[in-house]
């Protein structure tokens, strides 16, 4: 069976567009408005920086765009590598009032984290947050 | 044992379409890295582009040469959309005698590992889509450009890195009667074949290697494109089983290659392949911060790329140096009928360490895709859910990722410590063979060296793991 150059481009052009669609159309499904804008987040680590293999808690303050803290909320904490392939961790944010939700969690090593906040604010507008934590620090 | 005459694999590896096939999926799998790269989320572990590169590509690429062979370059996607160009613009150059070597592959080679390291690529999507762009760029310009597989042979720092790594594959493309060779008028397997009645056209082509069939030995150079099985009007070709590391020892002249032991270009592409593996995964563990913040402090810099090229310079360089021309020296020394020189002794030892760093690429890359083998899972999950709005493989599962590492790391021991047997092996035999009379004292440095090897690679190996992506200084 002999392929024609057309034929081989036709092919090309399919693959192309599957992989497109696959991948491309996330771009335009984030361009929506999001809520989690107009939340201010603020964060703190104990101890700081963290160290692999130690529990540490995670503090977070939410305030709106008025600097009200905002309470209510649902929150859950997840702490990926900077490396593909690693074990993430995650946890519950408990809140204590006045806007601040905590949470203890553990990383399983060392080098650079983010950790992503994800949940429901109080109307049910969900929340999506990204903090880059830089150098965790072996256990020695 | 002939790989080609086995049903099933045998009969899809003589399918004509088999490559193109391969192809297809790579290239598919390349457009998939390059748009979730470029518009998909820039964290590293939640996309195709950084998941599918620093884990499957390379694992499978290391483990798929210790298991069958060369498989990634006649996979290679780069060569269909090349082919593809070449329906438009064909190329009337050929590629400048004084370019040809490794000399040129290999410092592409330690460029692509060195920005590796400096630009963090396994956390940024968009760095790891803009080049793979670039590199499909580049092969195109170089193929559209000059004839044969210009880019394969002389450019390609994957490629060289392939033709190393598959000197310890466990097949080999090779004749299967010479005799049927010596009377062979047409040379298909190189010229390639052409059609019998005029105008004369192209059906099938030969090796763009320049590897002749009948004098070809190993796999140096060699990408398992399957073009010269499919040339040969003699159906004399076969993919022979063989002893990994092997071809390492032969002496005689190769068709595109020369001389082994003449060749100092391919000698230290085996070196930087055997300390590029040992560097790669130090990189990744927390001494290796310890040591590129003392070096950026002994030199006086805050930024990482000078501290981070001294520290190249020290592992590819000025370690191999030292350590490989000790053991030269001491052999030499030992010889009192000096029947090589010193650098004739160097080049014949270097080809002996390959086996060891194959075992160390084959355990650092092997611990990344048997500890993430499943990462891929969720990310295309979450690719579905940006893409269509709609979970349609399911909610992502990102707490699927692999084994755990301590599971990891015997398998990890056990492919260094076989890559040291290999080694040692081979040193061995290049006593045996140039210093008959004391097989053993010409041997001991270098034995003494393959068990520093060894030892760091278990010290590498048993550290912990730290990866840094925005953190250098402080």
């Amino acid at each position: 069976m002999r392929v024609a150059p057309r034929d081989r481009c036709r092919v090309l052009t399919v693959v192309l567009l599957l992989a497109s669609a696959l991948t491309g159309g996330s771009v335009a499904c984030r361009r929506e408005a999001d809520p989690s804008n107009n939340i201010r987040v603020s964060w703190a680590l104990d101890p700081s920086p963290p160290v692999s293999g130690a529990p540490m808690v995670v503090t977070l303050t939410l305030r709106d765009s008025a600097q009200r803290p905002v309470v209510g909320a649902h929150l859950r904490l997840e702490g990926v590598m900077s490396h593909p392939g690693m074990a993430p961790v995650s946890a519950m944010l408990m809140e204590r009032g006045d806007g601040r939700y905590d949470a203890q969690m553990q990383f399983t090593m060392a080098g650079d984290w983010t950790l992503l906040v994800t949940g429901e604010l109080p109307g049910g507008a969900p929340l999506k947050k990204q903090i880059d934590i830089a150098g965790v620090r072996a256990a020695s | 044992m002939n790989i080609l005459t086995l049903p099933i694999v045998g009969t899809l590896a003589r399918w004509r379409y088999v490559r193109p096939a391969l192809q297809l999926v790579l290239l598919f799998a390349a457009a998939a890295v390059v748009l979730h790269g470029l518009f998909g989320p820039q964290l590293g572990p939640r996309n195709l582009a950084t998941v599918l590169t620093s884990i499957h590509w390379r694992g499978l690429l290391i483990i798929a040469i210790a298991a069958a062979g060369n498989l990634f370059c006649t996979a290679c996607p780069m060569v269909l959309a090349r082919d593809g160009a070449r329906h438009i613009l064909h190329p009337k150059l050929r590629w400048p005698r004084w370019l040809r070597g490794k000399w040129l592959g290999m410092a592409l080679l330690v460029l692509v590992l060195f920005s590796y390291e400096l630009f963090d690529l396994w956390s940024h999507p968009r760095a790891t889509a803009w080049l793979v762009l670039g590199y499909f760029g580049l092969a195109i310009l170089v193929d559209v450009l000059f004839t044969g597989a210009s880019f394969c042979k002389h450019l390609c720092p994957i490629g060289q890195f392939n033709f190393m790594a598959s000197t310890m594959a466990p097949t080999e493309l090779r004749v299967s009667d010479l005799n049927t060779c010596r009377t062979c008028k047409t040379s298909d397997c190189i010229k390639g074949r052409y059609s019998t009645t005029e105008p004369k056209r192209l059906e099938r082509r030969g090796c763009e290697l320049g590897l002749f069939l009948p004098l070809k030995v190993g796999n140096l150079d060699c990408t398992m494109c399957l073009d010269c099985v499919h040339a040969c009007p003699h159906d004399n070709i076969a993919l022979e089983t063989r002893v990994p590391g092997a071809e390492l020892l032969e002496t005689g002249r190769r068709s595109g290659i020369g001389r082994l032991l003449r060749r100092i270009d391919v000698a230290t592409l085996a070196l930087v392949f055997t300390f590029a593996a040992f560097l790669n995964a130090f990189a990744m563990t927390s001494p290796a911060y310890v040591v590129e913040q003392r070096v950026a402090e002994m030199i006086g810099v805050r930024s990482e790329a000078p501290a981070l090229a001294l520290v190249f310079l020290l592992g590819l360089v000025v370690l191999p140096g030292l350590l490989l021309g000790a053991a030269a020296v001491l052999t030499w020394a030992f010889d009192r009928a000096r029947a090589h020189s010193l650098q004739a002794t160097f080049v014949r030892y270097a080809y002996a360490l390959v086996p060891v760093g194959f075992g160390m690429w084959l355990a650092h890359y092997g611990f990344h895709l048997f500890t993430g083998v499943f990462a891929v899972v969720p990310v295309v999950q979450s690719a579905l859910v940006d893409a269509f709005g709609q979970p349609l493989l399911g909610q992502p599962l990102w707490g699927w990722v692999g084994l755990q590492p301590g599971t990891v790391f015997p398998i990890q021991l056990g492919c260094v410590m076989l890559g040291a047997a290999g080694s040692i092996g081979l040193v061995q035999a290049i006593s045996r063979r140039e210093y008959p009379a004391a097989p053993n004292v010409a041997s001991a440095p270098w034995l003494v060296l393959v068990a520093l090897l060894l030892t760091t690679a278990a010290w590498i190996l048993a550290q912990p793991m730290e990866m840094r992506a925005v953190s250098f200084i402080g």
